[in-house]
């Protein structure tokens, strides 16, 4: 168990700064997820920890010691990736146990540590099958036990489960959450996909080219992205981003879509950001998520012309619970979860209702977020 | 204007060493992003700059071997297969001697990382190290292990199951009607050692022959281990009437003890060895053996990393080959 510290970390491959100054405290026993699109440093930063790539400037400490010069294998970490040797000659026992015989272990010690970690992972029943003989869930289990008995003080997960199938990986996100709880051992997990950061993460850092956007947990990550990087990288289907121009019309503040919409600001959140008056006048990015949208024709709450617009339906994709309807809007395309008793249809025109108290506003410019 | 690197970087929102990344195939680029970028390489028509292509793809015909331990049993032999079957492939074999310094194995690793080489064989070493690792996760197509297991990652790997080899001895020892088989061998600490222990393990269990600690002989890997096994033995209540030894020189000192002692093999004691070397076909009697398939070794790694080298797939990333039983004078009445 340890925390794990990174300060002013920059790792430079020739001319490519792959990890920009990155900062970051994870906390002992915290999952902490690293997120982002492909090429954005993700890995580089999980192998810098490892000890696997060497760090261009800056310090990496595990526990309260700098490892910057630290082999790997005196780091006390253990790393798991989604391609593995599972040895079809020998039984799952061995299969877990041969990175400690070859150790050198004391036979007593193995033995205690592969029969706790598989009545952790629960596969005491398997220990003595084939990796033939195995599901594959079972597989990826026997590689978190070659994992566990080395007893490290941090995993550190490489997009483990991007091998697997879609439904093997929901549960196996499931099973690496529970191990988590019952290992209390501090993670580092990297995936470039969002869901899984959401439902995985205690806490999640967006990266982008090599450079941190945000360090939140999943529920503040959401509810308050930074800038439109993460307010659009976070969230399925993505949040619609509109071009608009910041308006006062009698005291109160509109997104002005010249004449596809004009959408009023709730006063309070006006209110708690003074800075917006600098924005009149000038061009902002209008924010609203799909579910934040609604068919007006079915809205309980009240329909103005302020908290709607018109939008022209490209395609209507019924989704069980919800609808998606792709629009467009101008040159805009954007999506909408919709009821799914809308009988919207391609071709339509239809109104739909913005649910303002949810709405954000980007600085066009520099894409950070305004509120 | 043509297209630029930097170009199809924008189009496809991703950095541009990316995009080169995926045009020349290299790893460290998900699937859905080459995907994405060859989608728009092929849309513009996009010719990748000679220079860069030429220099990606530079191709020197050589193979490093890069070996622990020169001394290491049958070495030879799995080394002069490897090199033949490179040779007939139109590739040089480089044997790059580490002597277990991992200063030194990390410098000839970097052959391959700066391509100064198009691949490389780890021979032996047995437990893949972080320099392995490291290469591996980077330049994962031109990596091959020959009897060396990696933790981590996945290596395209050709090795021997000993354990079976084990196995096999002391069942043929079963056979001829025996029941208490000593077993002689190297440090328990040892992996292979130790899986040739299991392998005799489960032989016993198999036949429904009690397993004896006693009948374990544990020494260090010398013909004097060997010799002075054989007065351990004497010593224990009930003498053994059969004996696998899990390596050459125990095998030599052992049978030099058994002569010595005035005994008769395999009247007396019957013997099975380990590893078919000159040695143990010039024992008198003639060693009936375990003999791992060397040349079949050398050959399929050779074959495994020049496949890799040319892109093609290799079926089984882990091919395990399994030892077979030479029958020769010591081991039969
Ligand atoms: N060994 C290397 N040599 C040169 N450049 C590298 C090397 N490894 C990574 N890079 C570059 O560093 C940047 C970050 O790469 P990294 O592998 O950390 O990305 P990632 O976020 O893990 O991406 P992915 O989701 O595709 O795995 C990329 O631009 C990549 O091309
Ligand atoms: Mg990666």
């Amino acid at each position: 168990m340890a925390s794990v510290t990174l300060t002013n970390v920059t790792k430079r491959f020739d001319e490519v700064v792959a990890v920009d100054n990155v900062n970051l405290e994870i906390k002992d026993k915290e999952f902490l997820v690293l997120v982002g699109p492909s090429g954005c440093g993700k890995s580089t930063t999980l192998r810098m920890v490892a000890g696997l790539e060497e760090i261009t400037s800056g310090n990496i400490e595990i526990g309260k010691r700098i490892v910057n010069d630290v082999p790997p294998k005196d780091r006390d970490i253990a790393m798991v990736f989604q391609n593995y040797a599972l040895y079809p000659h020998m039984d799952v026992y061995n299969n877990m146990a041969f990175g400690l015989k070859l150790r050198k272990f004391p036979k007593d010690e193995i033995d205690r540590r592969v029969k706790e970690a598989a009545q952790i992972l629960e596969i005491e029943q398997l220990l003595d099958r084939r990796p033939k003989q195995l599901s594959g869930g079972q597989r990826q289990r026997v590689a978190l036990g070659r994992a566990i008995v080395r007893e490290p003080k941090v995993f550190l997960m490489d997009e483990p489960l991007s091998n697997l199938d879609a439904k093997l990986r929901v549960q196996m996100r499931t099973e690496i959450s529970k191990l988590h709880d019952k290992l209390q051992t501090t993670v580092i997990y990297v995936t470039h996909d969002q869901t899984e950061a959401m439902t995985m993460g205690d806490r999640i850092v967006v990266l982008r080219d090599g450079v941190i956007q945000q360090v939140a947990d999943p529920l503040n990550l959401y509810n308050q992205p930074n800038n439109m990087f993460v307010a659009g990288f976070i969230g399925t289907p993505p949040m619609n981003f509109l071009d608009a121009t910041l308006v006062e019309d009698g005291g109160k503040y509109f997104l002005d879509g010249a004449g596809s919409f004009k959408i009023a600001i709730p006063e309070d959140l006006a209110k708690k950001t003074p800075e917006l008056k600098e924005y009149l006048g000038r061009g902002v990015v209008f924010g609203v998520r799909p579910e934040d949208l609604s068919d007006a024709s079915l809205a309980e709450k009240e329909v103005t012309e302020y908290n709607s617009f018109m939008a022209g339906v490209e395609v209507v994709e019924p989704m069980g619970s919800e609808i998606y309807l792709y629009l467009t809007l101008d040159d805009h395309s954007m999506i909408a979860r919709v009821e799914p008793n809308s009988t919207a249809k391609v071709g339509d025109n239809v109104k739909l209702r913005v649910e303002t108290e949810k709405i954000h506003v980007f600085d066009a410019e520099t894409e950070e977020i305004i509120f | 204007m043509p297209l630029t690197l930097k170009d199809i970087a924008k189009i496809a929102g991703v950095a541009e060493s990316t995009v080169s990344r995926a045009i020349n195939n290299k790893p460290g680029v998900g699937a859905q992003t080459r995907e994405k970028i060859m989608e728009i390489v092929r849309e513009h028509n996009y010719q990748p700059n000679q220079l860069a292509q030429g220099l990606a793809k530079r191709e020197t015909h050589l193979l490093a071997l890069i070996v622990a331990d020169l001394t290491g049993p049958g070495y030879s032999e799995i080394i002069k297969s490897m090199e033949k079957t490179a040779n007939q492939a139109g590739y040089q074999l480089i044997i790059c001697n580490t002597d277990n310094n991992l200063a030194k194995e990390k410098t000839y690793l970097n052959l391959v990382g700066q391509h100064r080489v198009d691949g490389a064989i780890i021979l032996g070493g047995t437990l893949a190290n972080n320099n392995i690792m490291k290469l591996a996760l980077n330049q994962d197509e031109l990596l091959v292990l020959v009897n060396c297991l990696a933790e981590e990652v996945l290596i395209p790997t050709v090795l021997v199951d000993n354990a079976r080899g084990g196995y096999l001895a002391t069942v043929h020892l079963l056979e001829q009607g025996l029941e208490k088989i000593a077993l002689v061998m190297g440090p328990a600490n040892d992996f292979l050692e130790s899986e040739k222990l299991n392998g005799y393990q489960q032989a016993l269990a198999d036949y429904n022959i009690p397993f004896r600690e006693q009948l374990i002989i544990k020494t260090n890997l010398s013909r004097e281990g060997g010799y002075n096994a054989f007065f351990r033995v004497m010593k224990i209540d009930e003498l053994p009437d059969g004996f696998f030894v899990t390596n050459d020189l125990l095998a030599i000192g052992l049978t030099e003890a058994i002569k010595m002692g005035g005994y008769l093999i395999p009247g007396d004691f019957a013997v099975v060895g380990y590893g078919d070397s000159i040695i143990s076909a010039v024992i008198n009697p003639a060693l009936t053996v375990v003999a791992e398939p060397l040349q079949q070794l050398g050959r399929l790694a050779a074959e495994y990393i020049i496949k890799l080298i040319n892109d093609q797939a290799i079926e089984e990333v882990i091919r395990v080959l399994e030892p077979e039983l030479i029958i020769r004078e010591s081991s039969s009445p």
